[in-house]
């Protein structure tokens, strides 16, 4: 629905120069552990020919996007799309921190946080831009690189950006029915090379074997169960019941 | 069942209003409580699992219960604080009563023997109209399916248990053991709730079995259902009951000699002493 909110962020590749700013100010506001981040620069290298040379950096992290794989493997439904704002969010109270979702993100824009037993993500800092501000990534990004708003609203500052740029990139993963849909757009750079491209996401061993040969054999497990006892209850109810059984 | 066709009217008369006990009550108290903590964890549990990959929950299923909860987590929360509860009691149930009820049970109600195995092989067929005359084997307090069925809940609860304690405590135990855990919960459930659908159907509505259901309220079934779906246990019953008699009447028979010897001697006295006089 055209209504709803879809927060996304818009990432001016040509304007970050790796300050990695954003990286401290997140783990500040999130009380990320010191041993993760929940946001990363990938370094392209330098490119080109001296004297047109270029370095690029991509700055990454959860992408939020429209069908997201994490979603489809949590087993709780720890890790869930928000309906109202479109940000991928976990519930870490529900969360018990088997990584299956860490397994099936194609960016691996999350991480096991050990110490608390649950996974843990880019939130779009969603404190933060329910009371009207930014998140804490795109309030200290100096060079102005970082853009957070929402999407489908053609007067937020992202929409503007993504209107007036030279060239739209994202990080789309589409393969065998799977097409993630991000809602990273990267502008005025390419980011389409090896070393960003999203991996496959993977099923662990647990997970495929449950849907593969354990539900399938308890299910028939169960209905050849109920069939047995639905003929038995059928033949009773058509027999009808003596006063002194035996 | 041999031979019970043939019992005469009077004697069929008398069995039935004669009652056997059958099931302590410590077994039936612990059957009991099971039978709440199932009610509410295995609803709460299905709408647990809403992973849409896996697809194993109807999904108004999940929302109801989430909705009736309030969110995922205190769905969760729920769901393995009562969890707790269960293992806590069974666990307590199964180690204060180990010695006196626990092994007694599993040396003399769980094992098969050549007839249970019989019984196996003939059951399922007539199950599906054949051998309709075949005669069954006289069974055990608890019949072949039953005793299988014991061994599926045995490893089932340890199974559901150990994974729960798992994903419960779950900075205390690494992702791969909690990724594990969760489809060998889910399948434990499901191997027990399989024979469950029997379980309840055999013991609660199946005419023929009706004096089991009450016999789980008041732990005791009539001679006459020991005699026709029981009867190696009905046999060993009357055996015990023929010993009791016996011991009894010998005790009676002890006591009766000692009276009269002491009633003799005091005779004897009184003749002496008339003597004396």
């Amino acid at each position: 629905m055209a209504s709803k909110k879809r927060y996304g962020f818009v990432i001016d590749v040509s304007r970050c120069i790796d300050c990695r700013a954003c990286l401290v100010s997140c783990s500040v506001e999130n009380s990320v552990p010191m041993n993760h981040t929940r946001i990363w620069v990938k370094d392209l290298g330098v490119q080109g020919e001296f004297p047109n040379l270029e370095h690029t950096f991509v700055p990454y992290n959860c992408m939020h996007c429209e069908n997201p794989p994490c979603v489809e493997v949590c087993v709780s439904g720890a890790t869930y799309k928000d309906p109202n704002n479109g940000l991928v969010l976990v519930d870490q109270e529900a969360c018990i921190g088997c990584g299956f979702c860490v397994e099936a993100c194609p960016y691996d824009a999350r991480y096991l946080d050990e110490s608390r037993g649950v996974v843990d993500k880019c939130t779009g800092c969603i404190q933060r831009v329910e009371a009207g501000q930014e998140p804490a990534c795109v309030a200290t990004c100096v060079g102005g690189s970082r853009m957070f708003g929402d999407l489908n609203d053609p007067e937020s500052e992202v929409s503007k950006a993504l209107k007036n740029a030279k060239t739209i990139q994202r990080l789309d993963y589409e393969k065998d029915g799977l097409d993630t849909d991000p809602n990273i757009y990267y502008i005025h750079g390419d980011v389409l090379e090896s070393g960003l491209a999203p991996r496959d996401p993977r099923y662990t061993v647990a997970e495929t074997g449950w849907k593969k040969v354990l539900a399938p054999a308890i299910f028939a497990g169960i209905g050849a169960s109920f069939l047995v006892q639905g003929t038995y209850f059928t033949k009773q109810l058509i027999e009808g019941e003596k006063e002194f059984d035996e | 069942m041999s031979g019970h066709k043939n019992i005469s009217l009077m004697e069929r008369k008398k069995l039935r209003s004669k009652m056997i006990k059958k099931h302590n009550l410590a077994n039936i108290l612990t059957h009991w409580f099971n039978v709440a903590m199932w009610l509410m964890l295995l609803p709460t549990g299905i709408a647990v699992i809403s992973s849409p990959r896996l697809g194993l929950a109807p999904v108004w299923w999940q929302e109801l219960f989430r909705n009736l909860f309030g969110s995922t987590a205190n769905l969760i929360k729920f769901h393995y604080t009562l969890g707790l509860l269960w293992i806590f009691v069974l666990s307590f149930n199964i180690l204060l009563g180990f010695r006196k009820y626990f092994v007694p049970f599993a040396a003399t109600r769980m094992l098969l023997d050549t007839d249970d195995i019989d019984w196996l092989k003939v059951k399922p067929l007539q199950m599906l109209g054949l051998f309709k005359d075949k005669e069954l084997p006289p069974q055990d307090a608890y019949n072949a399916g039953q005793k299988l069925y014991s061994y599926v809940v045995i490893l089932g609860t340890l199974g559901i248990m150990s994974s729960g304690i798992v994903m419960t405590f779950k900075t205390v135990f690494p992702p791969v053991l909690k990724q594990i855990a969760q489809p060998l919960h889910w399948m434990s459930v499901g191997a027990i709730v399989a024979g469950l659908i029997i379980h309840v159907y055999m013991g609660a509505v199946f005419p023929e079995e009706k004096e089991a259901f009450f016999s789980m309220f008041s732990g005791k079934v009539s001679a006459w259902y020991a005699r026709a779906h029981h009867e190696k246990w009905y046999w060993q019953k009357v055996k015990e009951e023929m010993e009791w008699e016996d011991q009894v009447e010998r005790e009676l028979a002890d006591n009766l000699a000692e009276e009269s010897e002491s009633v003799a001697s005091r005779d004897d006295g009184r003749v002496s002493t008339a003597a004396a006089d």
